[in-house]
């Protein structure tokens, strides 16, 4: 099994050396982010993050089906990752390594359990019929982060997804086209976002935001915080690793709650700037069969 | 605690009647399986957990760092000791008997997380090219689960022992106060059991001994950014006890192994033992 390759003892004493003197090798500050590009893809629901060379694609997709027997008013939410060869020769196609398995349950952690998509709302008859929400993240290029990354790309897709409209008349459900109906966007509660930290030195006393690849196999312990705009932590993991500071940890939940702030600006904007560019003539305000409240 | 029906602010009692920084009952025991390496079994009120060491061992060929159904192994690469973890839900442990997979992502973030902060907190760097295998089993589960699964593998070994820099300590810490709301008045809950940890917003904090150093913290649940910080120190304050207790288990079995002549007194021993 191809293990990705560890980095040189040079590597590793330059940069140990280079941060203990207060300098980073790509010359960022110590909690200055790579430069971060969201697109949206044509179709609804795909969305496309690029941090640095850290690349992410995440596609949503909806589907009707059967809620689960011990939850028959809520709709059915899953998120799968998938990490390739094409990533890093570490990752294997169904061989689930341990990077995949923490940021998967990372991301579910986020999103999932912090209630940012409202099941309720998916549900379609009591018992019978749901929708099934399906978001599938793919990495695309792995340079460090991949936790920030796949959270905005999940997030970002999701807002951005629209799924066919419905009409239910008793047991009956119709489901209209795109074509007969304009599809809906999901019914969203609260963004949440992921902010890594890595520590380094003996004691973890240097950290650092938005590690490289080098950077992050040379971490002794990392912290990911996922906040919303509202300050409300979703989830705080630092698992395992050298021990550090009580006082570093929530230095880190502070600084996660300005940075959280600009994602959400960011991904605001980004989708502001879609919806004017499908929205040719205002003809949108005509399509949607939502009545005015 | 139900927060709806709540009793707590009358007297300031949970439903067990401890206070806000008391601990649940702790029990432990090490050398319980005189077969391994290192054996514990702790209890942290109705959490019921064991643990079983083996090693260090001989590496059996190599490994690497990939996630398999039967434990996570945190290689120590060409100088250090690999050390694996292993988790075992045993199905009757919570209230409705389910049949845990072997590969459950849960189980696998939990392995993870405790192999690596073990990785770090061990002397490992003394054992090349070898392999700590620690296999926890999971009895009953009332709350606190990863906390009582790091105090038992502390507890294990030290049995076996493994050099360490302190006692790796964990502990659970709730909060009062909703998610959403910003009230002063919000205490801090120590050592959570099952109907308070569904119910409030908790976190597991996991201590090197009686510092404040952090080697695992876990939060999973929707809360203020303001609480984290009090909840941490409760959680440290109460992972100080812990450490206080554990320190305890292996004093006494210390002890009573001299008494009972599995050492022979005076035998090359740095500390004077008051029999």
């Amino acid at each position: 099994m191809p293990r990705e390759v560890e980095p040189s003892l040079n590597e590793r004493a330059f940069v140990t050396q280079a941060l203990q003197e207060g300098q980073r090798i790509d010359g960022r500050a110590f909690d200055q982010f790579r430069s971060l590009d969201l697109r949206l893809g044509e179709q609804h629901g795909v969305a496309d993050v690029a941090l640095g060379k850290t690349r992410v694609l995440a596609k949503v997709s909806a589907e009707v089906t059967t809620p689960y027997s011990d939850r028959p008013f809520n709709g059915i939410f899953a998120i799968t990752t998938e990490l390739s060869p094409m990533a890093s020769p570490a990752f294997e196609v169904n061989r689930p390594t341990e990077t995949e398995v923490l940021l998967s349950r990372l991301i579910e952690k986020t999103v999932r359990r912090s209630n940012a998509l409202d099941l309720e709302s998916l549900c379609l008859v009591a018992g019978q019929k749901c929708w099934s929400v399906r978001v599938d993240l793919h990495v695309l290029s792995h340079d460090g982060n991949l936790i920030d990354a796949s959270c905005l790309a999940v997030v970002a897709a999701l807002r951005h997804f629209k799924k066919p409209d419905t009409s239910i008349e008793g047991d009956h459900v119709t489901i209209y086209t795109p074509a007969e109906r304009e599809p809906v966007p999901l019914s969203w509660l609260h963004s949440p976002f992921c902010v890594t930290f890595s520590f380094y030195g003996e004691n973890g006393d240097i950290m650092l935001a938005d590690a490289t690849l080098l950077e992050e196999q040379l971490r002794v312990s990392s912290c990911t915080v996922s906040l919303n705009k509202h300050g409300e932590i979703c989830q705080v993991a630092k698992l395992g690793g050298t021990a550090v500071e009580a006082i570093s940890l929530i230095q880190c939940a502070s600084a996660a709650v300005i940075k959280v702030k600009e994602f959400s600006a960011l991904v605001d904007e980004r989708l502001a700037d879609d919806l004017k560019r499908r929205d040719k003539g205002g003809l949108l305000a005509e399509l949607s069969a939502e009545n005015e409240r | 605690m139900p927060l709806d029906t709540s009793t707590y602010d009358l007297a300031l009692l949970r439903v067990d009647g401890r206070r806000w920084n008391e601990l649940r009952r702790l029990h432990g025991q090490i050398r319980t399986q005189a077969a391994a390496d290192g054996s514990s079994y702790l209890e942290m009120g109705n959490t019921k957990v064991m643990c079983v060491i083996a090693g260090p061992n001989e590496n059996a060929g190599k490994r690497g760092g990939t996630a398999s159904s039967s434990g996570s192994t945190v290689p120590g690469g060409s100088g250090a000791a690999d050390v694996v973890v292993s988790i075992v839900v045993g199905g009757f442990s919570s209230v409705d008997r389910r049949r845990r997979a072997r590969g459950d992502k849960r189980t696998q973030e939990l392995q993870a997380t405790i192999a690596k902060a073990l990785a770090s907190n061990l002397h490992i760097h003394l054992y090349p090219r070898s392999t700590i295998s620690i296999s926890l089993h999971v009895l009953s589960q009332d709350g606190s689960l990863l906390a009582a699964l790091i105090n038992a593998a502390t507890l294990a070994l030290v049995d076996a022992g493994i050099p360490m820099t302190d006692y790796l300590v964990a502990c659970t810490a709730g909060s009062t106060s909703t998610h959403s709301a910003g009230d002063e008045g919000a205490d801090p809950l120590v050592d959570l059991n099952t109907q308070e940890e569904q119910e409030l917003p908790f976190l597991t904090l996991g201590t090197l001994g009686a510092t404040d150093k952090v080697a695992v913290l876990v939060c999973e649940t929707r809360v203020q950014v303001s609480r984290l910080e009090g909840m941490m120190a409760s959680a440290a304050d109460a992972c100080k006890g812990v450490r206080k207790f554990l320190d305890q288990v292996v004093r006494e079995k210390g002890h009573k192994m001299v008494t009972e002549g599995t050492i022979e007194k005076g035998a090359k021993m740095a500390m004077d033992i008051d029999v």
